[in-house]
């Protein structure tokens, strides 16, 4: 079923898409993509290629990952409780207490992060955060035997999580995988856009659906040895500290401002042309944006500009409030910011930038 | 020589920010080079071809690309917070007068109160003397860069101090290379690469090497001597000549290469040392890497006081580097 | 050929990181009659390859890394000492009155790590020294030392290679010249018309310090791979899932960072085969050659597998020959297998 804005992103965060098991949200995605793109392909890594071909064949980047922080098994006790690491960065503070799923092709089970309950702690260890080593997951199960019927070690994990809007004019949004979810979810909205309003695109344009981004070793770095663009535009999310008591220079930016534009993070420092073109564009297009006010974080493009002979990059993030954990929080208006910011780009980049 | 260094030392080029030096550069190299072009990350690539049937291709490389601070964030009371491009060193760079890139000059300092060894970028902040976010911000916005002041000075006949030497002193090698062989007949391709972002991670040189598929190349970068008072033991001293790279903590050279400069400085008589470099790295690594990969080399200019306003290096060892790659092309 | 034999003579060999072309010419000596080709690729890989005669074949590409952890001579002291570096991790608690060998300009000269004695320790002498504080004695005076080696010349652990219990060996660098050993005994035993493509087994250098694969795998552009290289053998004090077990066979890694689907075909050819595995978690890095296989080019499908060793960086690790056998076994499963190859040996994805 064709699915669209709040409907669309709820559909696709939750879908199960831990780092390096990305096919289910790629196959929602395909399907969501219906025929709206002149070839759709997916490579042996999971990667999905989306073109829309434009007047001329000069390449564009596209690219969000698809893939959401998450858990992998590592071991199975005697008494059937599961052992877990986390793939990709997880605060240990967020995981004690959570529900999660863990499954593989075949199979799907409930289950909850647990360890020793405050009872059973030692006086002083009551105020420190129990490391993930010594947490594991309980899923019911009365033995070893029984627990391995439905996890091998190896299987994955994700939060589980319901999907909220709430607030001011219900219009923030609270879940799992918003990162980067988010920036898939847009990508499909820009394409639809494009088709329904007949536009050719300037350039030959590959929206990329990219696969392990949370363990640093991107998908997104053999996208682009593939694609070889000479631009790329990178949607993300980028976690915030706007709350109460936060000193104003360590907010990074605000939630309602509009797509967060980075001037550097810690794997890339930005094209400064392609990031004034950008912000350009929204000024003349009346879509808010804003100037990331703070340097953290590090996304696909680090990868993506030290590809082939080097690819100029901007990357737009979604501002999203406690990033990687069950309860991410971010704005709808944002979204449409970045979708919108996108959709005006596309049509007006020039070759020169 | 020296004023050719003082000259490129001059220009403000933090990584990501380097056209400036690129653009000077490029005009400096030009009458001893066939073609030069700047590519998609800002790297300045010139070519000067060979006259051999098949001519290898031999990559020379410094980068352009000097440590600094990025605005991240203008106070109400005009101060404004930055974040460190590059491996700074805080208690070298406090209380230092800095400029930016548009000219703006201010002076980095910490929170008053903050005891030196906790110096970091959320405790600093710097001050150009607007009294507030509005003054401050009709000079300075988010983005702009920061360095603490380019000087270079003479300390007698041989030594000079003052920054950046990290890395234009490299720049400066490979451009005074250029203008020795520009005249003579050299045999293989030869890609004078000016790179960008060494400071960050090496990330420029990469994509120049990718493009260019050399089939050697030799890096030209300031290491650490330990000749100092209470340095670690390290071999390479200051005016001990070109430092002719074994390992650093990024690359291991190619063994060939090292005993071909060993071999060139004993016949030639010009003077070397050896460097094994417990710490740091340098763009030969990503040249090293890169693609297919290729026979990487580097020399390096013993200097001291690296990352700080103090650089030291000497206009001999300076000189033994220029020669002794000049006959490794040569050859 | 004799596995074991292979073993020893591979391990002995001096490759320390940057050197690993020293004893070459024996190395080709070993195996070089079983192959179509050995070349060195641009960055001195050693590459031997075995073609199986079919056109438009699918290449295969085994990585077992030919470096060896082991030292550089950073400096030349008075009365015969040396100061050295490390080149790949050390642990400095093996290091004291150990066996070493300097492998000087044109002899071998034999020298003994330095122990301090009691008296002379710094500190409650409970710390580990660092490694720019060790010594190595040579009993040579300095003016013999620089006319025989210069800062640069590669220490290495002296090879001592002894059998104990239950067809285990102990001695040095089988880390991961052991695997090397089985990449090749494992090609060089099956007849061509068996190989399900073109095999480059790939000797690659530097794996314990810089790591050479990535443009070796860029240059050779296979069709898909298997690393080989050693794994954390499981012994007191250690966790049972971040290790496997001596002589229960090659572990298989199951990793976000690995090819799924070629490591699920190769866990199905195992169990298909009879071939004793056991599984191996690493989920976001596999601490091998892997990832950096895996990430060349467009992407080249590897799967990551484990030879179990115990006392890993040390010059007494421990292996069991039987694992070997099932290592080698496993390999020659993965090379004639022609449903990977129909699944991977075509390539050249259109977008």
């Amino acid at each position: 079923m064709r699915l669209c804005g709040r409907e669309l992103l709820e559909y696709l965060c939750q879908k199960f898409g831990p780092t390096g098991f990305e096919d289910e949200v790629a196959d929602a995605i395909i399907e969501q993509l219906g025929n709206d793109c002149d070839k759709v392909v997916k490579d042996s890594f999971g990667n999905v290629y989306a073109l829309v071909k434009g007047e001329s064949d000069d390449r564009v980047m596209i690219s969000s990952h698809m893939d959401e922080v998450g858990f992998m098994i590592t071991d199975i006790d005697s008494d059937g409780y599961i052992k877990f690491s986390n793939l990709g960065g997880i605060d240990p503070k967020v995981l004690y207490g959570k529900q999660v799923i863990i499954g593989n092709e075949k199979t799907r089970i409930n289950g909850v992060i647990a360890a020793k309950a405050i009872h059973h702690k030692r006086r002083e260890d009551r105020f420190t955060v129990t490391p993930i080593k010594e947490m594991y997951i309980d899923i019911g199960a009365k033995d070893a035997d029984e627990a391995k019927e439905y996890v091998n070690i190896g299987d994955f994990g994700v939060f589980n999580s319901d999907f909220v809007f709430f607030g001011t004019d219900n219009k923030y949004a609270k879940g799992k995988a918003i990162d980067d979810r988010a920036g898939c979810c847009a990508m499909i909205e820009v394409i639809r856009k494009i088709r329904e309003n007949n536009i050719t695109l300037p350039f030959n344009t590959y929206f990329c659906f990219t696969v392990r981004e949370e363990v640093g070793l991107s998908g997104a770095r053999v996208a682009a040895e593939r694609v070889k663009p000479s631009r790329a535009i990178i949607l993300e999310t980028t976690a915030i500290g706007d709350i109460a008591g936060a000193p104003a220079h360590k907010r990074v930016a605000d939630v309602g401002n509009g797509g967060v534009i980075s001037l550097m993070d810690r794997s890339t420092i930005y094209n400064s042309e392609f990031v004034n073109f950008t912000l350009e564009t929204a000024k003349n297009n009346d879509v808010k944006a804003q100037v990331k006010r703070y340097v953290s974080g590090g996304n696909d493009a680090g990868h993506i500009h030290k590809s082939g002979k080097g690819v100029k990059c901007v990357a737009i993030s979604m501002g999203t409030r406690y990033l990687h954990s069950p309860a991410c929080v971010a704005s709808m208006e944002d979204y449409e910011s970045i979708r919108e910011l996108v959709f005006a780009m596309l049509q007006n980049m020039k070759a020169e930038v | 020589m020296y004023n050719t260094l003082k000259q490129i030392t001059l220009v403000h080029g933090v990584s990501g920010h380097e056209h400036r030096v690129a653009n000077t550069l490029k005009e400096m190299i030009a009458p001893y080079c066939d073609e030069s072009y700047i590519d998609a990350l800002g790297n300045l690539i010139a070519v000067k071809r060979g006259n051999g049937e098949n001519p290898k291709k031999v990559l020379l490389c410094g980068h352009m690309d000097e440590i600094g601070f990025i605005v991240n964030f203008v106070e109400d009371s005009g101060f404004i917070r930055v974040a460190p491009i590059g491996g700074i060193n805080w208690v070298a760079c406090a209380f230092g007068e800095v400029v930016s890139d548009h000219g703006v000059h201010g002076v980095l300092v910490p929170n008053s109160g903050t005891k030196a060894s906790d110096f970091a970028p959320d405790l600093m902040y710097i001050d150009i003397g607007a009294d507030s976010k509005k003054a401050a911000e009709r000079k300075v916005k988010i983005g702009d860069t920061f360095v603490l002041k380019s000087n270079l000075s003479k300390l007698n006949s041989t030594r000079v101090v003052g920054r950046p030497l990290d890395d234009r002193a490299g720049c400066g090698i490979v451009l005074e290379i250029a203008k020795r062989i520009a005249a003579e007949p050299v045999a293989d391709d030869v890609y004078y690469v000016f790179s960008v972002q060494e400071e960050v991670g090496c990330r420029g040189s990469k994509t120049a090497a990718f493009a260019i598929e050399a089939d050697v190349s030799l890096t030209f970068d300031v290491t650490g001597t330990g000749d100092t008072a209470g340095s670690k033991p390290m071999a390479v001293k200051l005016g001990g000549g070109a430092a002719i790279k074994i390992k650093d903590m990024s690359v291991i050279c190619d063994s060939e290469i090292v005993d071909k400069l060993a071999r060139l400085s004993k016949e030639k008589g010009i003077k070397s040392q050896l460097e094994i470099l417990a710490y740091g790295g340098t763009d030969t690594s990503s040249i090293q890497m890169t693609g297919s990969g290729c026979r990487a080399g580097a020399i390096s200019i013993p200097s001291r006081y690296i990352h700080s306003g103090v650089e030291m290096i000497d206009m001999n060892d300076y000189k033994d580097c220029i020669d002794l790659a000049v006959e490794f092309i040569k050859e | 050929m004799e596995l074991k034999k292979l073993i020893v003579d591979l391990s002995s060999l001096m490759s320390i990181g940057g050197f690993e072309r020293f004893e070459r010419e024996k190395l080709i000596n070993l195996v070089g009659e079983h192959f179509d080709d050995a070349y060195l690729d641009k960055v001195g890989n050693q590459i031997f390859v075995k073609k199986c005669g079919k056109e438009n074949a699918p290449r295969i590409m085994l990585d077992a890394h030919m470096d060896e952890i082991g030292m550089y001579v950073t400096e030349i002291l008075d009365g015969g000492f040396l100061r050295v570096t490390n080149i790949g991790g050390i642990d400095t608690g093996i290091m004291q009155a150990s066996d070493v060998i300097i492998y000087g300009n044109s002899e071998r000269l034999f020298g003994v790590v330095a122990s301090t004695p009691p008296h002379l320790a710094s500190g409650s002498g409970k710390d580990l020294p660092k490694m720019d504080e060790l010594l190595i004695d040579t009993c040579l005076t300095k003016e013999e030392l620089e006319s025989k080696i210069r800062i640069g010349t590669p220490v290495g652990f002296a090879p001592k290679y002894t059998e104990i219990l239950n067809n285990k060996i102990m001695g040095k660098s089988f880390d991961d010249k052991a695997c090397a050993a089985c990449a090749l005994y494992a090609t060089a035993n099956t007849p061509r018309e068996e190989l399900a493509g073109d095999v480059y087994v790939m000797l690659s250098c530097c794996e314990e310090v810089t790591g050479m694969v990535a443009p070796g795998a860029y240059a050779l552009n296979p069709n898909y791979a298997m690393s080989i290289d050693v794994n954390l053998g499981r012994v007191p004090g250690t966790i049972k899932e971040e290790t496997v077990e001596l002589g229960k066979g090659p572990s298989i890694t199951i990793s976000a960072v690995t090819d799924r689907k070629l490591t699920k075909m190769l866990f199905d050819i195992a169990k298909e085969k009879e071939i004793p595995h056991q599984a191996s978690v690493s989920p976001t890095h596999t601490g091998t050659n892997a990832v950096s296989i895996q990430l060349s080019r467009e992407g080249i499908p590897t799967v990551d597998v484990g030879l179990p060793l115990a006392s890993m960086h040390t010059y007494n690790e421990i292996i069991s020959l039987d694992d070997t056998k099932t290592l080698s076994d496993l390999i020659v499963a993965f090379i004639t297998d022609e449903k990977i190859a129909a699944e991977y040996g075509k390539g050249g994805l259109e977008i």
